[in-house]
This record gives C-alpha cells, sequence and structure tokens, in this order.
C-alpha cells in the first residue's frame, strides 16, 4: 500500500539546513494498522505530510497503492490523494461553517460524485460513526469526540484504501478517545490500511505494529499481534 | 462544480458582510462613476446614420471671404459649416448625386382648423424632397412632394408618425390640413420618426438640437422670406455694410450676399459619383471665384455622417479626458478591491488547507476564489447600476434640456456596466486567488 525507499526531506533557511527526515523507508502492507511514535520534531509530521502528498520530499522514491508520486503534477496529486488517502487530524480540521452533511460532502465534490452517489455515501459514512441524527448540525453544536467522529465519516466517505490520522485522539478526554479508537479498529478490521502518528504509547500499542521516528529515521520497528 | 463554487462564494460572502460589502461598494462607485461618463461619450458618440457611411456626405467650401470683415463660422477644418443660398442652387442643379438635399431649420405655430389641438411652436425642417430618400427616412402614407415644390410655394408638409399620432391619433391624415402660423398647408405624406441622436445631419444647434417632425418644401421659403432658425454667419468684404433691420430686407439680404445659413448633403454612392461631383464643385468654385464670390483658393471637405460628427467636436476632448480620468479611478478602485479581498481571502487560507488535504487541487482552489471575486464583481456591477443611474440623473441636471433627452443608459451600456464590473472583480481577485492556491496545504493545516 505505501513503500518509501531512503525518503529525504530538507527544510531550508537562508543560513540553516533541517534535515526533517533521512534515508528514512518504510513498507505498509494494505489492511495494516501502523502507529507512529517518537519524540516532537522527529519528524512525525513530515513523514504524514508526504506520506499524505502534501508535501514533496527531496530524495528516495515514494509509492502509494503501486503509483510513484515523483513527478506528478499537482493536479494527479491531488486526485490521488482524494481518491485513496482519508485524513484525520488532531484539530478535526472541520470547516465551521458548513454542517456535519456538507463536511462529510466535500472530499466526495472533488471526487465529481452525483447528489445521489454523494447523498448516499455521506448518509453511509455518518451512519457508520453514529452520527446520522447529527447531519444537519454545525460542528460547533457537537463535542470533541463527535466533531471527531464526524472528522472519521469525512475521511471515509470517499472509500479510501488509506488512512492517516494525526494524532486523532489527541483533543479528546480518555473516554471519547478510547471510542474513537474503537472506531479505527473497527475501519481497519474492515480492510482500511490506517497509518496512525501518536504521542500516546497505549493507543501506539493497539496498532498492529509501531514504528518510532527519531532525528527523521525509523529507529524501531516492533510487530504486536492484531488486536 | 461551477453551482458548487458559486454555493461557496455566497456563503463566503454572507460570512463577512462587511468586509464584502466594502468591496461591493468600491467596486460599484468605481463601475458607476466610469460608466456615467462611458454613457455620456457612447451618446455623444453614437452616430444615427453610421450604415450610410460612405455613401451621403456633407460639403464644406472654402468660401468665407478674405477681408477684415470676416466672421464665418468654422468647423475644425477651417471650412464654414453652412453653405450660402447661391451655392446650394447652383449644386442642387447637378445631376451627378443620386440625391442631394439644401435644407435649413425653422420654427412655426401649429394648430388645426378645428381647434382640436393646442398650439404649440414646432421645430420644421424646410428641405428639398431627396431629404427622405437620402437619409432613408421611409412613407407610412402618401408620399413626398413634387419636384417642383422645391422651387415654387406650394403649400404642402409632410409629418413625422409622432407628430401625426399627436394631432391626428395616428389616423392617416394624408389630403388633410394643418396650420402653421395661421396659414394652412396640405398633408402630403407621413413618414417614420428621424430623430438621430446626435442629430448629424444638423449639428448647427447642438449635437441633440437637429431633429424635427414636420417638414416643409424647400420652395416655399422665398414666398415666405424664412430666416433661417438656427446658425448662420454672413462673410462680406466691404466697408459700411449693415445688416437690415426689416425683415423682408434682411430675408433678400442673406439670398443675394455671401452669408452661410444652408445645409447640404449629397448621395455619391460611389468612387465615379464622388470624383465626378468632386469636379463639378471645382469647376463651379473656379467659376465664381472669377466672379469674385469666392475670394479664396478651392478647397472643399466631403464629410461622411462619421467624419462630420468629429468635425462637429460632438464628442468634446472634455468628454474624453473625463472618461480617461474615470477609467483611471476604477483602477484605483481595482487597486483597493484586491487588498480588500486579499484580506478576506488569506483569512480563509486554513479552509483552503483542508480542502487541499481533501483532494482539492490548486486550480480548484484558484477557480472556487476567483468566482467568489466574480460574485462580488456582479453584486457590484448591479449597485454600479444603480449608481451609474444616479450619476446619468446629476449629469442630465447639468447640460441643456436637448441633451438632457437622450443621457440615459440603454441595454448596451448597462451591459457594459455588469460586464466591466465582472471584469474588474476577477482582475482584483485574480492576484488573491493565485495567492491562496499556492498557500502549501501542510503549512495551513499546521498552523490550526
Amino acid at each position: 500500500m505505501l513503500k518509501m525507499e531512503h525518503i529525504a526531506k530538507v527544510f531550508r533557511t537562508d543560513t540553516v539546513a533541517t534535515h526533517a527526515l533521512r534515508d528514512f523507508s518504510l513498507h505498509v502492507k494494505a489492511g495494516e494498522f501502523v502507529s507512529v511514535t517518537g519524540p516532537s520534531g522527529a519528524g512525525k509530521t513530515t513523514f504524514l505530510n508526504i506520506a499524505g502528498l502534501l508535501e514533496p520530499f527531496d530524495g528516495g522514491s515514494y509509492q502509494l497503492d503501486g503509483i510513484s508520486v515523483h513527478g506528478l503534477s499537482d493536479s494527479q496529486r491531488s486526485k490521488l490523494r482524494n481518491e485513496k488517502i482519508g485524513f484525520i487530524f488532531q484539530g478535526f480540521n472541520l470547516i465551521p461553517d458548513l454542517n456535519i452533511f456538507d463536511n462529510v460532502d466535500v472530499p466526495l465534490r472533488y471526487r465529481g460524485f452525483g447528489r445521489a452517489e454523494r447523498k448516499r455515501r455521506i448518509e453511509d459514512a455518518l451512519a457508520k460513526v453514529g452520527l446520522s441524527a447529527r447531519a444537519k448540525h454545525l460542528p460547533s453544536q457537537l463535542s470533541g469526540g463527535q466533531q471527531q467522529r464526524a472528522a472519521i465519516a469525512r475521511a471515509l466517505a470517499g472509500e479510501p484504501a488509506f488512512l492517516l490520522a494525526d494524532e486523532p485522539t489527541g483533543n479528546l478526554d480518555t473516554t471519547m478517545a478510547r471510542q474513537v479508537m474503537e472506531l479505527l479498529e473497527q475501519i481497519n478490521s474492515q480492510g482500511t490500511t490506517i497509518v496512525m502518528v501518536t504521542h500516546d504509547p497505549e493507543l501506539a500499542r493497539r496498532a498492529q505494529r509501531n514504528i518510532q521516528i527519531v532525528d527523521g529515521e525509523v529507529a524501531d520497528l516492533t510487530l504486536r499481534q492484531a488486536v | 462544480m461551477f453551482a458548487y463554487y458559486m454555493h461557496l462564494a455566497w456563503r463566503s460572502v454572507k460570512r463577512t458582510p462587511v468586509i464584502s460589502s466594502l468591496m461591493i461598494l468600491t467596486l460599484a462607485v468605481g463601475v458607476a462613476v466610469s460608466m456615467t461618463m462611458v454613457t455620456l461619450q457612447h451618446v455623444m458618440s453614437n452616430n444615427g446614420l453610421a450604415e450610410q457611411n460612405n455613401r451621403i456626405y456633407a460639403l464644406q467650401l472654402n468660401s468665407a471671404s478674405t477681408g477684415p470683415a470676416s466672421s464665418t463660422n468654422t468647423l475644425k477644418n477651417g471650412l464654414p459649416y453652412l453653405l450660402s443660398y447661391r451655392t446650394a442652387m447652383a449644386l442642387l442643379d447637378s445631376n451627378i448625386p443620386e440625391h442631394q438635399i439644401a435644407m435649413h431649420r425653422w420654427a412655426a405655430a401649429v394648430s388645426l382648423q378645428d381647434n382640436r389641438v393646442k398650439p404649440s411652436k414646432e421645430v420644421i425642417r424646410v428641405t428639398t424632397k431627396d431629404f427622405f430618400a437620402l437619409f432613408g427616412v421611409p412613407f407610412i402614407y402618401g408620399k413626398v412632394w413634387d419636384k417642383q415644390a422645391d422651387y415654387d410655394a406650394q403649400y404642402q408638409v409632410v409629418l413625422d408618425r409622432p407628430t401625426n399620432e399627436r394631432l391626428f391619433n395616428g389616423e392617416n391624415s394624408v389630403g388633410r390640413s394643418i396650420q402653421l402660423n395661421g396659414k394652412p398647408y396640405q398633408i402630403v405624406g407621413i413618414v417614420e420618426e428621424f430623430a438621430p441622436q446626435p442629430s448629424v445631419q444638423d449639428l448647427s444647434q447642438g449635437a441633440f438640437g437637429g431633429n424635427a417632425g414636420i417638414y416643409l418644401p424647400f420652395g416655399l421659403h422665398r414666398a415666405l422670406s424664412m430666416m433661417p432658425y438656427g446658425t448662420m454667419s454672413c462673410s462680406i468684404t466691404g466697408d459700411n455694410i449693415q445688416f437690415p433691420t426689416d425683415p423682408v430686407e434682411q430675408y433678400n439680404f442673406i439670398l443675394q450676399n455671401r452669408c452661410f445659413w444652408l445645409q447640404y448633403w449629397a448621395e455619391l454612392p460611389t468612387a465615379q459619383s464622388k470624383t465626378a461631383f468632386v469636379d463639378y464643385v471645382t469647376g463651379y468654385y473656379e467659376e465664381q471665384r472669377k466672379n469674385d464670390f469666392f475670394e479664396r483658393e478651392f478647397k472643399y471637405a466631403l464629410s461622411t455622417p462619421s467624419e462630420w460628427l468629429e468635425l462637429n467636436g460632438v464628442v468634446s476632448n472634455d468628454t474624453r479626458v473625463m472618461t480617461w480620468m474615470a477609467l483611471t479611478f476604477l483602477v484605483v478602485c481595482i487597486i483597493n478591491s484586491i487588498a480588500l479581498l486579499l484580506a478576506k481571502l488569506l483569512r480563509q487560507s486554513s479552509e483552503a488547507g483542508v480542502r487541499r488535504a481533501l483532494g482539492a487541487s490548486r486550480s480548484a482552489i484558484f477557480s472556487q476564489n476567483l468566482l467568489e471575486s466574480g460574485l462580488i464583481g456582479i453584486l457590484g456591477g448591479v449597485l454600479g447600476i444603480g449608481f451609474s443611474q444616479l450619476g446619468l440623473g446629476f449629469v442630465r441636471m447639468l447640460v441643456s434640456r436637448d441633451e438632457a433627452q437622450v443621457v440615459y443608459s440603454d441595454a448596451y451600456t448597462i451591459a457594459i456596466t455588469v460586464l466591466l464590473a465582472l471584469l474588474a472583480s476577477m482582475l482584483a481577485g485574480c492576484y488573491p486567488a493565485w495567492r491562496i492556491s499556492k498557500t502549501s496545504p501542510a503549512q495551513s493545516l499546521k498552523s490550526q
């Protein structure tokens, strides 16, 4: 599903060059649930941005679902991102003045689905996360856990093969975090590949595999039994 | 996606009412000022006879005297605007033009014998019969007077449709009579209204004062000693020349002397007929020069309707300068809009980042934001139409009554207003939309 070989990423200013990722290699198989941990500034977010095609890389190669992303135009990358990847952010990143239905609709619009198809997918996705009754609510009218579930519905609506989650429980209390984690595990059990960046060792342990990044390199690969 | 982007644009406008209103207002004011001036210029430079360009010509001759008593009204080309009676009559003898007319403006009190209609003073065109054929004015009822009426006094009249409607409720009034200054004139024809704005055929009374609804045969002016209503100048060399005070003597004076009071148009549809007519005019001029009727070297001008408008300075330099100043003001408004739009759109960069992460390409973000500018432009244009109507109302208060009648925007200028606003807003929106589309989604998401 995800195959990174010797990826390098350097952030440069006039005076400083910061190596965010160096010789970074990682293979994630289809259907895997991988957690990514590491100290602040280790390169976790950079890895996630490159994996999500939000940021270019300076060296190495990256194949997503068998497609080499090197040399793709912006519109090709956007199309690939829209079709293959679902994003879940720590801060939910719902558009505040769109209701939940319209928020979930956003990636489907860029996919070019017709009205009926979009409606079906949105309703399915909201049902999956238990928010059917909240479709017409604005994000501000929902709790943090509900907002994150709405964000997960948005990520799922396009039926991507690959979910990228950046600290998905970082802004939630323990109960809500557990609910969201259970939801992710359920999604993974249905075949969706998940890569989750987290600080929480407890959550990281629930993934099938944990990758630790230190100073832009993969420091540890721990294989665990599926939860 | 267009409908979706428009929906998002409308949502965005509602979400930021103050800054959106400011942009709409800025564009509306810029567009309204520009369109007020463009409308003014459009009205002034309109050529109602454009279809007859290169077919009909106004003639000028270098007929002013060289002496110190000369006080001739001349145009930009230095030639007198009008012709003398003697010259006009000589030219009318030519059979080269397909049609040709000599004419002047007059006015009389118009009434009916049965007093059904309140008498009123009306502008009248005294012209030779070719007027209707030369300017392409179609007859609804009847026909034009006989050729002889161009030379002899025949008390006949042609009315235009509005005049006939006012006097006879639009009935076929051919054969009936109207009274001019208390004297009966038999109606021989009813024509469609001929009122080009500006009145290209006669610009002697300003750009809009040359139209008339009543036409009299040229042959009447001698019998009635008609003094022209409008511009007249005499160019006479000699001492102790006095303009008579008695009306009949005055009339005879302007017939016999080098007084310019007749407009002359000729229809010369081919290059050959034009050349032949110029030869005819040259021959006439040189002959009259030998007789001392012309004192200057031979010079002439044959002007098409467009050239005639230009020569008469209908679109003044002031109007042109004001139009350019107004368009410059619009540019300033666009620059202000760019600043406002930039501030507004950059506040939305985090949403753009989310949309990018969810699959929107740069071009999709650019299009979405540009359409938002377009929507603001349309709203600015609609408001601008309202403002420009106010502006034109103000202009109407400043200009003469004749001009005020035509200083109105038409479908053309309204369409231009909206298009201009749209174009202005799209121009204003390009840079902010480009900036926001170039925003790194990773950076935008990180900053949230």
